[in-house]
This record gives structure tokens, C-alpha cells and sequence, in this order.
């Protein structure tokens, strides 16, 4: 055996070892994908836009609140569109000042004043970190729930700009209900004074006021599933948030149902204390999401705890303090994809993709041995070589693998041997041409590696496309599919070409070679 | 073993025009159906549902449809899978319908939508009754939730989560994705305490839903656009590809034949309705660049032979590269034919359409190298021949 001989199978032996030390054991070190262990695939939308209207409203009424302090005459104040105050009517003496409030109190806002209008934009750049600080919003909070939890390796990744992409492997079309709500509902939680209740209809609790709400006050409906029905008025202003908490958990009220009971921060202490002892007699609204959930009279003064309680089952009372103590979603979350696969689904498909793989492998195999002989065993070698690599490398890349993976696994199997194949036809037509079996052996690899390389690049080309589109799945192909192509032009090239060199060179005389 | 003894001499240039009537006439028969019917595009580009539901016990698809019209679902599509007890249900129908704010449900009552209305459908008298009451379903709860139920019901923690996983690993097993009996839970050795409570406790619905998809119509709409631009970008990238790597007309050529694989394996989808998913267009691509590969093998002999042989004229040397690289081109796509139809016949219904296309992409690709490829290239012979830059 020459030097250079033993230094090729030296690399050969350390890409094995390497490979093999990569992906052994299999069943820790390939991650699988959600269509083969089973479990929900979310993605969904952050209405930012949402976000960025709120946040509108909030200004329209900071400005009316400003204008009206500083007596300027305007007829009313609007938002327009997401992202746009108009003030209409305005009959302004000091454009100065005006100018002057909008420079140091609206600074995130470009406006412009014309005769009878004044128009508010807000900035781009000021929409695009909102939009930015929505999503990161929304991705912590519901990290935070779904750790909460408890799902075993859940993915959470954002995904083009305003899109949140979850993986939860486990969980079961079976718990899609409160997974769902766990994470899309907003728990906003907002205690306010309790003004009126007892109204069937918006109408009826409009009626009260003549039809005009006054600024302070709004209507707001009773929770499904609560004690009451219909409308309630409230004070719009807030006691105390959900931002405000400390703590939440699940307790139980006086009859022994669920119940979710809290502790204030210092700030929101300071604030309860307050209301409550001017208030007593008087009923609290507990405000989750919009609806009232209860309105408890207060019987003394309460400082830092309180108790939500709303005929909740214990799984509800346990998902609500959940979200209370993980925090409110800052938007509002639209569905956009949704997958489940069941763990049975999973297994099928494992089991599926073992008897194809053994099935295409043993398939390939005899028609390279009955075709090509002894080089076909060669072949066979280059491929197993090709198969440990290209687990070591999906093990390397820490890639998933997914049902059209295996498929990607499978179609490398049958398309990982045209090297050789062209190595072969390379050779076998030298050796009719007359060339001696070495030389033949020579200048078939050397002919065919520029072919291989041209050939092998496009279904590269073609694979780093389908890698574009993005999704999981697809991916897991591409990725499969490009490794093994890749690692082809090692295996049926350096390695045949090693393996015919150790069977070949200790003969001084080649007569022919089995091919 | 050989495929031919000597190296061919099958004269194909002459048979050309034979061959674009071939390719010709089933590209026509495609466009012509086309006009008659649309591609079946699966929920992936269309918006919409999909359940794969497997029963315990024979049922038919009239008897599914029946059940479905019930809750105003008899529309949508019923396959069954196989010769097994499963089926999919398909519609376009989303999960979020309608108004964002529909009265007195909560986010996730509207989610529920149109999987909750089924699953409702589907169920018998006798397993609504026992729904309601406490007993847990063990063929629709999940592993989480059979712990929990244990739990509940006095079982200490690590038996429970030992049970649940057995349970599950039932289901696992048996390919219907569903326990059948209890004798079949007797098995598996759980402890006394676990078997009674499970006896009195639980019971064993008649179906499980294996999987569930929905996508919303933007998804489709997005995917719609990407695929579009992945395709053309791949085309053009090999376009460039060979262009720099040969000539200019080799790229040409090799693009056209592409064109030519991508049209019929389409005109077939079209004729065995197969349905165009996000692994078909896959699998439309991967054939893009198998049937590339096999083409760019009969280029680079051409390549060398127009080195060789310029004065005896293109027919000649086209023929003469086709034959030199036959038995490779049947080898590799007999290797290749042999994964794909074991991914077929193996490889289970999640990917049959997947590998339906890939097998009319390389049986029609293979074909396309052979009898297209060159064929072109012989529109720009005198292109080819001349002494400009090989």
C-alpha cells in the first residue's frame, strides 16, 4: 500500500468515526419535525396596525384633553385611518403656541396647519419600532405562558417581521381549546368603577345619558359565563391594571368554587387604598379583555390583594393567573396556519419512511451488483459511506428532520449513485476503446469528475431554491436532498476511487477488472 | 450485465420531430383539460381545512357525508385513504369564518370552528351521552390530559404519567391511531389501582382525528406568489448556470426542455388529479433539476465532441453523444425509479402525491434528455458548430 493510499483511507476512517460520533444515538441527536413526533404548529399575524390605532386613540385624547386646557377652540377631534389625527374647525389666535405644544409634547408626530385643520401623522420611524416592539411584546408574553405551561421543547420564533411561528410537540388536537386560548387571549385586566348595571341592551345604557356618553365613562358587556347579562357603565379611567400586579394564583372563593386571587405592586397598592376607602359601598368592575367578569362591592378598605371571582372551573382559574402573571398581549393575534399531527400520525410515518428507505436501498443495491458486478459492491460502500455522512451532517446542522426529508433521504439513495454510475460508463468505455483496465480506471475518474461537478451543481441550484420557500418542511428536503448530492461527490469519487486502488493496486499485472 | 453490448448506434435526430409531436400532443391534451377542469389545489394554496379522521369500525364515505350534511358540512371532499378506515375530510372553510367578533364566544370558541363541528358530527347518541358525563374519552385525549384525569382520580403522579404513556404508546402503534378494546390496555401491564379506575372511568370513542390542517386564505395567497418566484428564479439560475459553464444555446436549450418536463408532468397531474400541494411543487422543482442533471451529461459529451468531430455536422455528433451517454441515463434513472416507486408503495399517504410526481418527472425527464435536449440544440447547429468560444 503506498503513503498517499494509507493517507486517504486515514481521512475516510476520521469522516466515519466523525459522522458516526455526530448522530450516534440517533434517537437524541436527529431532531424530528412536528409531522413526525407529533404536535400544533401556529403560525400567527400581530395585528400591529391595531396597535398603532390604539395607540392613536390614546393621543386623540391627550390632545383634546391639551387643546381644552389651554382653551383653544376647535370643533372636534378625530383619528383618521390608523395612524392620523385630524382637528377640525380649529380657530386657533396663537399659532405659536400651538406649534410649540406639538413640538415638545407630540415630538413622535408631524404635523401640518392649514386655515380650518389641523393634521397629526405619526412618524414613520416612530410606527416602525412600534410595530417592532408589538411583536417582541407578543413574543415574550407568550413565551412566558406557554413555559408556564409546561411543553416540552416548544419553538418560538418571529418570522418576517410581524409574524410568530410555534411549535408545541405533544400537544394534541385534544388541548387545541386552551392552548388557544392561552395564547391569543390579550388579558387585559383593568379594575374600574362600577357607575350603572342592570341594562339589556347598549341602547338601554345609552338612554341614561340621552343618547351622549360623557368622555369619562364607558359601556361595557358582562363576560360569558358570568352571573349577570348585559351592559354595565363604567368609569373609563383605571384603578389599577394588569400591569400593576405582582402575583396571581388560583384560590378559591367563600363557596369553595375556583377563583384567581392577586397582590398588587407598591404603586397600584398606593392607588387601591385610595379608591377603596373613598369608595366604599360603592361596586368595582373587574374588567378582563373588555368584559366585566365581576363587580364586587366594597366593604373596606383593600390595600394590596384582591379576588377575581367568576364561576370559573379550576383549569380556568389556573389558565387565567397564568396570563395575569405572564402579562396582557399588546395586539391582537390572527390565526394564519395551523397544524396538528397526533402522535399515532407520527409514528406511521417514522415506521413508513424506515421500509421505503430499506426497500429503495436494497432495490438500488441489486441493480448496481447485477449490473456493475464487482464495482457495484463498490458503489455500495460509497452509498452506506453517503448514508452515515449524510446523518452526521443533518446531526452536525442541528437540521429537523420531516416526513419530506425522509423522502429527501430516500430519492438521495437512487440519485447519490449516478456519480459512480457515470464513473463506470466512463470506464467501461475506455476499456472497450482498449485501454489497459489502470489507465482506464484513471481517466474514467478524471473524465468524469467535470460532468459529475456540472451535473450534481444544478440539483444543488435547484434545492437552495426550494430551501427559499420557507417552509418547515420543505426545508427539512431541500436540506436532505442538497447534503446528499454533496456528499455523493466525496463518496463515489474519493472513496470508489480509493476502494478500486486498495482492491486493484497489490496486483502487478491487471488483467481486467469486474465491472 | 449490459444494456447494449457496443456502444448504440440509435439514430435519433432523425426521429425528432416524432418526438415533439410526442411531448406536443400530450402538452395539448393537458391544455385542452385544462380548459375542461381546474387543478386540484390542495388547502396550501386554496385556504381551508383538512382532517384526516381513522374510525374503529367500517364506515363509508355516503355514511360520512350523511353525518357531515347534518352540521351543513356535506360539501366538503371525502377520500378515503387506502383500503383502511380512514379518510380525509377537506374544505375550504377557515377557522377564524366570518366576523372577528361574533357575540358572546370567547377566541377560542371561534377557533373551535369548523374541527369542533365535525368532531360534534361525527359522534354517535351513545357517545355524546358519555361525553357529557365525566369519563374521559381515551381515544380523543391527549397524553397530557390522560395524566391529568389519573390524577384526579387518586392515582399518585409516576403511575399516571407511566399510564399515559403506555396508552399513548397504544395508539402509536396500531396504524388506525386508535385503541380498539380494553383487552388491548389489559396488555400492556398497568397496576391494578390504574385498570379500575380506567375501567370505570374512561370508555373508547369510535374515531380519532390523526391530523388537522387550516390555512388561511393570505397563506395560500403568499404561497401562491413564492412558488411562482422560486420557480422562475431556479429556471433562470440554471439558465445563467449553464450559459457560463457551456454556451449560451446549451442554456437555452437545456431551459426549453425543462419548460417541456415541468408542462407534461403538469398536463398528468391534471389528468390523474393529483393534488397540487407544497411537496408537488417540491417535487416540480427537484425534477427541474433532475432532468437538468441527466441533460447537462448528454451536453458535456457534446461539448467534447464538437472538439472532436465539428466537420461531420450536428446530426452526427448529437446522435453519436446520446448513444455514448444511454446506458448511464437508463442506469441512473432505473436507480432513481427504484427509490421513488418504493417512496410509492412504502412511503404512506402523506406523501403519494409528492412521490406520484416525482415518478412522471423522472420517467418524463429521463425521456426529455434523450429525445428533447438535443433536438434543440440542433435548431441552433450552426450556433453549435461554429469556431467561436467552446
Amino acid at each position: 500500500m503506498s503513503k498517499t493510499l494509507g493517507w486517504k483511507i486515514g481521512i475516510i476512517i476520521a469522516v466515519l468515526v466523525f459522522s458516526v460520533a455526530m448522530f450516534y444515538p440517533l434517537n437524541e441527536k436527529i431532531h424530528l419535525g412536528l409531522d413526525l413526533k407529533g404536535g400544533m404548529h401556529l403560525v400567527f399575524q400581530v395585528e400591529t396596525e391595531v396597535a398603532i390605532r390604539k395607540q392613536t386613540d390614546n393621543n386623540v385624547q391627550r390632545l383634546k384633553n391639551r387643546l381644552k386646557e389651554l382653551s383653544f377652540k376647535f370643533e372636534k377631534v378625530v383619528r383618521r385611518g390608523d395612524d392620523k389625527i385630524d382637528v377640525i374647525g380649529t380657530l386657533y389666535e396663537d399659532e405659536r403656541a400651538l406649534r410649540d405644544i406639538f413640538d415638545d409634547e407630540f415630538r413622535t408626530w408631524t404635523y401640518s396647519i392649514s386655515t380650518d385643520r389641523i393634521t397629526l401623522a405619526l412618524k414613520e420611524i416612530e410606527k416602525a419600532s412600534m410595530r417592532d416592539q408589538t411583536v417582541t411584546q407578543a413574543l415574550e408574553t407568550i413565551s412566558n405562558r406557554i413555559n408556564e405551561f409546561g411543553v416540552m421543547d416548544p419553538v418560538l420564533q418571529r418570522e418576517r417581521d410581524t409574524r410568530l411561528l410555534i411549535e408545541l410537540p405533544g400537544v394534541s388536537d385534544k388541548e387545541k381549546r386552551r392552548v388557544m386560548d392561552l395564547i391569543k387571549s390579550a388579558a387585559v385586566l383593568e379594575l374600574k368603577k362600577l357607575e350603572a348595571d342592570g341594562f339589556e341592551t347598549r341602547e338601554a345604557a345609552l338612554a341614561q345619558y340621552n343618547g351622549v356618553l360623557p368622555d369619562d365613562l364607558v359601556i361595557a358587556k358582562w363576560a360569558a359565563g358570568s352571573d349577570r347579562k348585559g351592559y354595565t357603565v363604567l368609569r373609563a379611567e383605571s384603578v389599577v391594571t394588569g400591569r400593576e400586579l405582582k402575583s396571581a394564583r388560583r384560590d378559591t372563593d367563600e363557596y369553595g368554587g375556583a377563583a384567581v386571587s392577586f397582590t398588587l405592586d407598591a404603586q397600584g397598592g398606593k392607588n387601591f387604598q385610595r379608591f377603596t376607602s373613598a369608595n366604599i359601598g360603592k361596586r368595582l368592575a373587574i374588567v378582563l379583555d373588555d368584559r366585566v367578569v365581576s363587580a364586587p362591592t366594597i366593604e373596606s378598605v383593600i390595600t394590596y390583594s384582591g379576588r377575581i371571582t367568576g364561576r370559573f372551573t379550576v383549569e380556568q382559574a389556573d389558565d387565567l393567573a397564568l396570563k395575569l402573571r405572564s402579562g396582557s398581549l399588546p395586539a391582537d393575534l390572527r390565526l394564519m396556519h395551523e397544524q396538528i399531527i397526533g402522535p399515532s400520525l407520527g409514528a406511521d410515518s417514522i415506521r413508513k419512511g424506515i421500509v421505503a428507505c430499506g426497500v429503495g436501498l436494497a432495490l438500488v443495491m441489486i441493480f448496481m451488483v447485477l449490473y456493475y458486478k464487482g464495482a457495484g459492491i463498490n458503489s455500495i460502500i460509497a452509498l452506506l459511506l453517503n448514508m452515515v455522512i449524510l446523518m452526521g451532517v443533518l446531526a452536525y446542522l442541528g437540521a429537523t428532520l420531516t416526513v419530506p426529508g425522509i423522502a429527501g433521504i430516500i430519492l438521495t439513495i437512487g440519485m447519490a449513485v449516478d456519480a459512480n454510475v457515470l464513473v463506470f460508463e466512463r470506464i467501461k468505455e475506455d476499456l472497450r476503446a482498449g485501454k489497459a483496465p489502470k489507465s482506464a480506471i484513471d481517466s474514467g475518474f478524471k473524465k468524469a469528475f467535470v460532468t459529475i461537478f456540472d451535473a450534481n451543481l444544478t440539483t444543488v441550484i435547484a434545492a437552495l431554491f426550494l430551501f427559499q420557500f420557507g417552509t418547515s418542511t420543505i426545508k427539512g428536503f431541500a436540506v436532505t436532498l442538497m447534503i446528499g448530492i454533496i456528499a455523493s461527490m466525496f463518496t463515489a469519487v474519493f472513496v470508489s476511487r480509493v476502494i478500486f486502488d486498495l482492491v486493484y493496486s497489490g496486483r502487478k499485472k491487471l488483467q481486467s477488472i469486474s465491472i | 450485465m449490459k444494456i447494449f453490448k457496443d456502444e448504440p448506434t440509435i439514430e435519433f435526430m432523425g426521429k425528432r420531430f416524432y418526438a415533439f409531436a410526442f411531448s406536443g400532443l400530450i402538452i395539448l391534451a393537458g391544455i385542452i383539460l385544462l380548459i375542461t377542469k381546474d387543478f386540484n389545489l390542495g388547502i396550501d394554496f386554496t385556504g381551508g381545512t383538512m382532517i384526516e379522521v381513522s374510525f374503529k369500525d367500517d364506515v363509508s364515505v355516503n355514511d360520512l357525508r350523511k353525518l357531515l350534511s347534518q352540521v351543513g358540512h356535506g360539501k366538503s371532499m371525502i377520500q378515503r385513504i387506502g383500503e383502511e378506515n380512514k379518510f380525509f375530510i377537506k374544505t375550504e372553510q377557515v377557522f377564524e369564518p366570518g366576523k372577528e367578533e361574533a357575540e358572546s364566544t370567547t377566541a377560542a370558541d371561534k377557533h373551535e370552528g369548523f374541527t369542533g363541528e365535525i368532531k360534534d358530527a361525527l359522534m354517535s347518541e351513545e357517545e355524546r351521552q358519555l361525553n357529557a358525563t365525566d369519563k374521559l374519552d381515551l381515544n380523543d385525549a391527549s397524553e397530557k390530559q390522560m395524566m391529568d384525569f389519573l390524577i384526579s382520580r387518586g392515582i399518585d403522579g409516576d403511575a399516571a404519567a407511566d399510564a399515559a404513556k403506555k396508552l399513548i404508546g397504544i395508539t402509536s402503534e396500531n396504524t388506525s391511531g386508535l385503541i380498539t378494546s380494553f383487552s388491548e390496555i389489559e396488555k400492556i401491564g398497568l397496576p391494578a389501582p390504574v385498570m379500575s379506575v380506567l375501567k370505570e372511568n374512561t370508555f373508547l370513542g369510535s374515531f380519532t382525528f390523526l391530523s388537522t390542517e387550516s390555512v388561511g386564505p393570505q397563506v395560500g395567497h403568499d404561497l401562491r406568489g413564492k412558488v411562482t418566484r422560486a420557480a422562475i428564479y431556479s429556471l433562470l439560475g440554471m439558465l445563467i448556470y449553464i450559459g457560463f459553464r457551456f454556451r449560451l444555446i446549451y442554456g437555452l436549450a437545456a431551459v426549453i426542455t425543462l419548460l417541456h418536463d415541468v408542462l407534461i408532468t403538469l398536463s398528468f397531474i391534471l389528468l390523474f388529479n393529483i393534488e397540487v400541494s407544497l411537496p408537488v411543487v417540491a417535487a416540480i422543482l427537484t425534477i427541474v433539476g433532475y432532468s437538468l442533471n441527466d441533460t447537462i451529461v448528454i451536453f458535456d459529451r457534446v461539448r467534447d465532441n464538437v472538439k472532436l468531430m465539428r466537420r461531420e455536422g450536428g446530426s452526427l455528433i448529437l446522435n453519436r453523444s446520446i448513444n455514448q451517454t444511454l446506458s448511464r441515463t437508463i442506469v441512473t434513472s432505473g436507480t432513481t425509479l427504484c427509490t421513488v416507486i418504493a417512496l410509492f408503495f412504502f412511503g404512506g399517504e402523506v406523501i403519494h402525491s409528492f412521490s406520484a410526481t416525482l415518478m412522471i418527472g423522472v420517467i418524463f425527464g429521463t425521456y426529455s434528455s434523450i429525445f428533447q435536449s438535443c433536438a434543440w440544440l440542433k435548431i441552433w447547429e450552426k450556433k453549435l458548430l461554429g469556431r467561436k468560444k467552446t
